[in-house]
Parts: C-alpha cells; structure tokens; sequence
C-alpha cells in the first residue's frame, strides 16, 4: 500500500529533521539579519551597511583581537598537527614500554574540565616565571588541541592496510621514506581534518585563554565578552556575518580537496 | 608544494610570535574597561608622544584585579574604581605617584577630590571618570512616581523592574534609602537592608548587569537600575525624550574610576605621559562626549559638544564606594548570597 505524498512529507523523522535545522540554523539567522539592521537597539528599523562599513573602518580594537585569534589558531593547529601526527604514527607502529599509559593520558586534556587546564597552565607559567602574553595562549592552545589531533590521525591509521607499509619496506624503502612516501599521504584526510578540528577549537576557545592570556594578548572571544557589558554592538554581528562566510568557503574548498585525495 | 605552504605558514606564525615577545621599550601596555576610551583618542596619543599603546579591556574590577593577582605582568597602567584603588594600595601593587609629572591634575574638580576616601589626596590613583548606577524609567508606560527608591515597591510593575546584578549596587541602594551610607559596616543596619530588597525583589523580574538595556530599549522592563550610558546606547537619539533617567533622592553608591601605575610597570614615563594627555582638557572632553558623561575636569566641560546624560551637580547627592575591609566584606556576601539564593 503506498502512501499518499502529503504523509510522507510529514513523517516523524522528517519533522524531527526539521525541527533540528530550525533548532540549529534560526540564531545565526537572527544574527545575520541584525547585522544589516539600522539601528543598534533589538528592534527592526530599515536595512543599513553601517555596521559592516564601522567594521571594517573604525574597529581596529575588533581587528587586533581577531588577528591574534588568527595567529594563534593557525600557527597552534599546525604545530598541534605535526606533533599530534607523529605521536599518532609512532604509538599505532611501535611496541614500546607504557604504550598504553602513552594513548590514555593523551586523551586527560579532552575529558578535563577546561577550568582545570586553564587554572593549571596559569600556575605552571607563573610557577616558572613566564610572561603571559600571546606565547603562552599558543602553548596552552597546542596542548588541548593535540589529543584531538591525535585520536583523528589515530583513527585514520587504524583502518588502513597494514601490508602496505610492509611491502614498502619490502620493496627498498626506507623507514623515512615510507613515512613520507606512504603513510602521510594515506593518512592526509585524518591529518587535515586533525588540523582544521584544531584551528575551530582554538579559534572558540574562551576559558583557557581567559586564564593564560597577557598583555596584548586579547583573543576574540575574549574581546567579545568583554563588550557584552554594553551590549553586544551589531559590529560584531556583522564579524560574525563575514567569518561565517570564509568557513563555508572554507569548508566547501576542504571538502573538494579531501575528495581530490580521497580519490588518489 | 603543500608542504612550502605549510611551512610558510609556521614561518611566519612564529615570527609573530617572537615579533610580540620583543621590543617594549617604547610600548604602553594599558589595561581598561571596554569602551571606555575612544579609538580615535588612543590613536593621537600615539601620534603625538611615537608611543605605541596596546589595549586588553576588562569588564569588572574583579576580573582585572584577579588577572593581576595570578600573576598577569606587563602592564604599565590600570583604571580600577574606588574600592579598588584602595584595595590595590593594600596589596603594594600600585606606585605612588609623581604629581611634577602630571601638570594637568591641576584640571580636575577640587570638590569631587575632597570626597574621595579611598585614595586621600590621590597618593596613588589619579581620577578619571565619575558616575553612577541611576534608575532610568519608561515615560510612556510608567507615571506618577516620585525620584526615589521606593518605585521598585511598587506591585503594580511587577514583572517590569530589572535591578543591577551587583551587590555593592544592590546593597548600596537599599543602605542609602534607609538613610544609612553605602559602607555601613553594622549587621543590624544590613539586615534591614536585606529586609529592603526581599521587598523589592518579588517585583523584579531579574539582577542583571548585562541584557536590562536591550529588555528597556524593546520596551519589555519599564524600570530599570543602571547605568545612563548603557540605557542611551541602545536608543536612537530621537527617542531619549521617552527615558527619565534620576538619581533617587536618597543617594545613591558612586564610583571614581582612576589611572594608576602599576609598581612592576616597566613603561612608566610613557604612562605619566599618557595620564596628563588623558587629563588635558580637550582630550578630556572628547572622551565625555564620546560616554556621554560629565566630566570631572573643569575646562573640559565648556569643551564638551554633546549633552551629558547627567549633570555633573547630580552627582552631589552620591557616595564613594570604598574598600569595606576583609570582615564587613563577608558580612556583605552574606546578606547578598541570603538574598540571591534565598535562606
């Protein structure tokens, strides 16, 4: 017996699909349509580019802070990435001692309370008398973002046929060859989703850097709930307009380029 | 190729990194309320004196005095209110300072001066900024009220009153309607304080310090404690004329925000600098214009081109909030976690 289409259409789990995307998509939708509002207040009172022409005109503070976010997203993803990578290779290849001890404490950041990191990392800087500034947000950053690194390149490393490296090394490879020539490019998808996971982490991270940030150093989540306490300005709104864009073009650019690899 | 790109990109991160480690000499490293000085200001400072300022905002003194404590070093000059200042000089975190250095102190209005107590012929602190928390009221839902406390009684705006989610303010308010000061020490008279809010606060519909000036704005609270400038930014200037901004005429708690010299500042001639061309009238006025305020520095005024959203003589009515000391403090934060939480 066939339904007729009007039922299909209002079947449980696409009302509960639905439902999810309106959940999911009606706040950035909300903050997208009060960035072209005219004024600042809640109410809708005619469309305008003030706030998109303030952005990138008079916020230099905005820009300064979203410039660190930057600086630390990137230059801690990559370094998150490379270490986090070669931990993953080496515990998925090697037989050493406290091997299983060495892959549980990698996960201790991602369970921990952020509060605790935070806290704990502060009293290590202060303990050894480093300055806190953009430095040690870097540092603390790469450490909640290794084990994340970790567990994606681990994964990916996991699935794949071990024979292959063995008939690399069978074929006159060496061991850095193989790693280079084989394994990383095998494991590019683990290692690229590792690093954009990372970039995303550090650019939201809010309560650990609150704890270990410095002088100059006001990340942008940071600077924005600093301003909360006069409202939040409609200039943020439109930020956030212009950085939900670069992530769609982003993610969208990824996703050709894991494919292209993926197809290799 | 992947792989230059990659590298490129480690090269110049770390380069940025080592880049904001080095070379302070001839930096500031100012730590202030958000928006509390204009862009634009900073930006002539930096013009005039080469001296670069870099900015981190804090949005309350607990958060910047906290920061400091776990050992937040670099900074050269920090703005803390009253209370604060006072607490800072106990700590041995300030420097005293040189007033040959700072000519333009001369500028600052002798009678606000002489009330302050938490920094007694300002030793350590010198004033920046002075305000308070007042109530603002939506004309055109609410009438026939008088200037005073006591309209957060009334039953009839239940549900529309929001109060600052502040104890000091909270407290303050209620000390200052019983005709007491906003540093009452005694038990007794805060235990009538409390019995003041609990009255209040079946007709509030929250504490809250940070969303009552978009719920006013929207027309959704018609009585809200809080500060004018937070009240004004959320409207268009057309429509101030609907908010009756008072001071109730009981008093009400006051605070002085100042500039201090951090004691491990390692810039401090670039921070004197900085403290008089923030003190120098034309300088002064146009921060004023930007908050709105009025200002503490006498010929700064005639420079101002905007209406403040007080006069300054309104102010006369108020009171410092000082440092309570480590004992009233937790009399304090009991009678407010009795009042937030209940019994």
């Amino acid at each position: 017996m066939k339904k007729p289409d009007f039922i299909k259409a209002f079947s449980f789990s696409r009302t509960v699909y639905a439902v999810t995307i309106m959940f999911l998509f009606m706040p950035l939708l909300v903050l997208v349509l009060y960035s072209f509002n005219e004024s600042r207040s809640g109410s809708w009172t005619g469309f305008s580019l003030r706030w998109y022409v303030k952005l990138f005109t008079d916020s230099s503070d905005l820009w300064r802070a979203f410039g660190n976010s930057a600086i630390v997203a990137l230059s801690s993803a990559l370094v998150a990435t490379v270490i986090g990578t070669l931990g993953a290779v080496g515990v998925n290849w090697y037989r050493f001692r406290l091997r299983g001890y060495l892959r549980t404490i990698t996960f201790l950041p991602m369970i921990l309370p952020e509060i605790i990191i935070g806290v704990s990392l502060l009293v290590f800087f202060s303990g050894l008398g480093i300055r806190l500034g953009l430095f040690t947000v870097f540092v603390a950053h790469v450490s909640f973002n290794l084990p994340f690194v970790f567990l994606l390149v681990l994964a990916r490393l996991e699935e794949f046929d071990f024979s292959i490296i063995e008939a690399s090394r069978d074929l006159g490879a060496t061991e850095l060859q193989t790693l280079w020539r084989v394994i990383l490019p095998l494991t590019m998808p683990g290692i690229m989703s590792g690093f954009l996971t990372a970039v995303t982490l550090s650019l939201e991270d809010f309560v650990i850097t609150f704890f270990v940030t410095g002088p100059g150093a006001t990340t942008l989540p940071l600077y924005v709930y600093s301003a909360i306490r006069f409202g939040v300005s409609p200039v943020i709104n439109a930020l956030s307009v212009v950085m939900i864009l670069g992530t769609v073009v982003l993610a969208w650019s990824m996703r050709r380029f894991l494919k292209n690899i993926a197809a290799k | 190729m992947k792989r230059k790109y990659f590298t490129a990109i480690a090269a110049a991160c770390v380069l940025v990194l080592l880049g904001s480690c080095s070379g302070s000499k001839d930096r500031l490293y100012l730590y202030n309320w958000i928006y509390y000085i204009p862009e634009d200001v900073i930006e002539d400072f930096q013009k005039e004196s080469g001296i670069r300022v870099v900015v981190d905002s804090y949005a309350s003194n607990e958060e910047m005095y906290n920061k400091l404590l776990a050992g937040g070093k670099g900074y050269d000059i920090v703005v803390p209110s009253g209370d604060y200042v006072s607490i800072m000089i106990a700590g041995g975190m300030l420097q005293r300072l040189d007033m040959g250095k700072i000519p333009n102190y001369a500028n600052l209005d002798a009678s606000a001066l002489n009330r302050i107590r938490f920094d007694t012929g300002n030793r350590f602190s010198i004033p920046f900024m002075m305000g308070a928390a007042g109530v603002s009221v939506n004309k055109t839902k609410v009438s026939g009220y008088e200037h005073s406390w006591n309209i957060f009684e009334r039953n009839d705006l239940n549900g529309r009153m929001t109060m600052l989610d502040d104890m000091r303010e909270i407290l303050g308010a209620a000390l200052k309607y019983l005709g007491y000061s906003v540093n009452d020490s005694d038990p007794a008279h805060l235990e009538e304080a409390r019995l003041v809010v609990e009255e209040w606060k079946p007709n509030l519909v929250k504490f809250d310090a940070e969303s009552f000036a978009r719920g006013f704005a929207g027309g959704e609270f018609w009585v809200v404690q809080g500060y004018a400038e937070n009240v004004y930014i959320e409207y268009e200037p057309s429509r101030y004329s609907e908010i009756d901004f008072f001071f109730p005429k009981e008093g009400m708690p006051m605070y002085m925000d100042s500039f201090c010299i951090l004691k491990d500042a390692e810039n401090v001639e670039a921070a004197y600098k900085f403290i008089n061309f923030m003190l120098r009238p034309d300088i002064a006025a146009r921060v004023s214009d930007y908050l709105m305020l009025p200002s503490p520095n006498v010929p700064a005024r005639a420079l101002m081109t905007v209406t403040p959203n007080y006069q300054f003589e309104d102010l006369a009515k108020g009171e410092f909030k000082e440092d309570l000391g480590a004992q009233t403090l937790l009399l304090y934060n009991e009678v407010w976690r009795r009042i937030r939480v209940g019994n």
